[in-house]
């Protein structure tokens, strides 16, 4: 099936073919009239729209506020993550069994049943959306982790010992670029969810942010800041992923050459 | 888990006999001798025998005190005033309140709603994704590539974004927080359907063609066994979004449900109940995961023993 597809460059018109279609079908299918056409706004006034958020300086305001958040509550959970999944993956195996199925049962928690609870422990305030994020994006970075630094091929770190390297150049020539797929798997999905409950906790309890923006529109009924917003949303998304793909490659590049 | 885990274990100490260096244990292996950290190592000992040894239980149980030191941390600390017990109950306080609304019968009407919703959307995720999934990639894979970046695109869209769209088209009814369920799961379903027919090794289909079968055999007998794993991952994955999404939605806007239970529980801050509705979500979501494991390891795991790939 590989052997069949031919790569196609990334601006290519045939790769955006069916986006600009379903633009096209966007732009037209309100102008039928009905219902779609009050409650669907399409692309172009949707575009004119963003462009007086930007121009009122609006929009780049909530943009920054949304990111921070979700960068604040990501970079304290790695920072907690990482070094602990080094220590429960590195095999002091009762420390491990002991620690693994607390924090397994802690991860199975739903992150919206907790909300209430954070909000009453934290306040309505920025620290309770910050430490839900951080609670959401710390499993499943500590659980890549722990799963990537299990997947250290032994031989590596024997060999590299046998020939009389140093802790610390064996934790970061050795160590540290093996057990870096799986960390950086858990990076990703940490970011995608940590993203992706923002939205939702700014739309709970905020006052200021992207899920605010939606929130906001949808209780006055304004169509087009809506759905300016979720396009925001889900453009700022892709680019994350996107961004994480290509820090991916820069990094790992070295992984492209190694039979698995 | 912890069965396999322990299982693991005890294995991986036959397996190792070199004097406790074990393959595992690339980091820490030269800082431990090696008696001392591995019951294993008593097992070596016994001439690789699973022994009934205290030992034995001990390790067994070793998974379970991790969580035995929280429920009696949760008790106690409340109770002896380590941490505030206004915002932590004892655990003993919160069974209590779900004895409480048990009796009641209100915490089954919840548990049901919440699950039937759940149920609901998922099912008409799965029975609208995975046909169009195999159609899309089984027989027409052009049109398959040339639609994915706007599946993609739209798989991105956050769902809680969308939220509000649907309440304004459905108002806050039953057919909104479906909506969403249906939604959040209807896209992994679809990716992982595609990306399980696509990844059928092409070699299965060209010896089947080769001996004159059909496409219904072609589908019956190599895609669907072929692209099953996959299917089944999307499914737990859409299963737990779906799950997921659905508390946040019966947050919003609900009269029952569990998530309308932790929100009214909040409003009126009986606290207590709020982690009864935390606890009872936490065991349902491991019981759907459960649930689809199994169903999985009904369907799947004799067929591929069938299909030696």
């Amino acid at each position: 099936m590989s052997s069949s597809v031919k790569k196609v460059p990334f601006w290519a018109v045939e790769r955006w073919l069916s986006v600009v279609l379903f633009l096209g079908v966007w732009e037209l299918a309100p102008r039928a009239g009905g219902l779609l056409e009050v409650f669907i706004a399409p692309p172009s006034v949707v575009v004119n729209v963003l462009l007086e958020m930007i121009r009122e300086d609006l929009l780049p305001g909530h943009v920054l506020v949304s990111l921070g958040r979700a960068a604040a509550g990501f970079v304290a959970a790695a920072l907690l993550a990482v070094p602990l999944g080094f220590l429960l993956g590195s095999g002091f195996r009762t420390f491990e069994r002991l620690v693994t199925p607390l924090l397994r049962f802690f991860a199975q928690l739903n992150p919206f049943s907790l909300f209430p609870l954070f909000i009453l422990i934290f306040g309505i305030g920025e620290l309770s959306k910050g430490t839900m994020i951080f609670w959401v994006c710390i499993w499943p970075i500590l659980f890549n982790t722990i799963n990537g630094v299990k997947e250290i091929d032994p031989l590596l770190v024997k060999s590299a010992r046998s020939m009389g390297t140093g802790i610390c150049t064996l934790f970061f020539r050795v160590i540290l670029p093996a057990a870096l797929p799986g960390i950086f798997t858990g990076l990703k999905m940490g970011a995608g969810t940590a993203f992706f409950m923002l939205i939702a906790a700014e739309m709970i309890g905020a006052s200021r942010g992207l899920g605010w923006l939606v929130w906001n529109a949808q209780t006055n009924f304004q169509m087009p800041q809506l759905f300016a917003a979720t396009v925001v949303i889900s453009v700022l998304g892709l680019i994350l992923q996107w961004l994480f793909v290509l820090i991916e490659g820069k990094l790992l590049g070295w992984r492209e050459n190694v039979v698995h | 888990m912890s069965a396999t885990d322990s299982l693991e274990t005890i294995l991986n100490g036959l397996k190792n006999s070199d004097g406790g260096v074990r393959a595992d244990n690339p980091v820490a292996d030269r800082s431990l001798p090696a008696g001392k950290n591995s019951f294993a190592a008593k097992k070596e000992v016994a001439g690789g025998r699973v022994s009934f040894s205290l030992a034995g239980i001990n390790d067994f149980l070793l998974d379970y005190y991790g969580l035995a030191l929280l429920v009696l941390l949760w008790e106690l600390a409340p109770r002896l005033g380590w941490i505030d017990g206004q915002f932590f109950p004892p655990l003993s306080l919160v069974f209590q309140e779900a004895g409480k609304i048990t009796i009641t019968g209100e915490l089954l009407n919840h548990v049901v709603a919440s699950l039937q919703r759940t149920v609901q959307g998922l099912l008409v995720a799965i029975v609208l994704a995975v046909p169009a999934g195999f159609v899309l990639a089984g027989w027409f894979p052009r049109l398959t590539s040339f639609l994915s970046p706007l599946l993609k695109l739209l798989g991105q869209i956050n769902a809680f974004s969308l939220f509000p769209l649907f309440v304004l088209f459905f108002g806050i009814g039953e057919l909104a927080k479906f909506c969403i369920i249906f939604w959040s799961c209807l896209w992994p379903i679809l990716f992982t359907t595609i990306a399980g027919v696509k990844g059928v090794d092409p070699l299965l289909i060209k010896v089947s063609r080769s001996m004159g079968s059909g496409r219904l055999t072609l589908f019956a007998r190599v895609l669907l066994p072929g692209s099953l794993p996959s299917i089944f991952t999307g499914i737990r994955l859409g299963a737990t979004v779906a799950f997921l999404m659905l508390i946040a939605a019966e947050m919003i806007g609900a009269n029952f449900g569990l998530g309308y239970l932790i929100h009214y529980s909040n409003v009126n801050s009986v606290i207590p109940r709020i982690y009864v509705g935390v606890l009872v979500i936490a065991f349902l979501g491991m019981s759907i995961n459960y649930l689809v494991h199994w169903i999985e390891g009904r369907v799947v795991t004799w067929k591929q023993d069938l299909n030696v790939t």
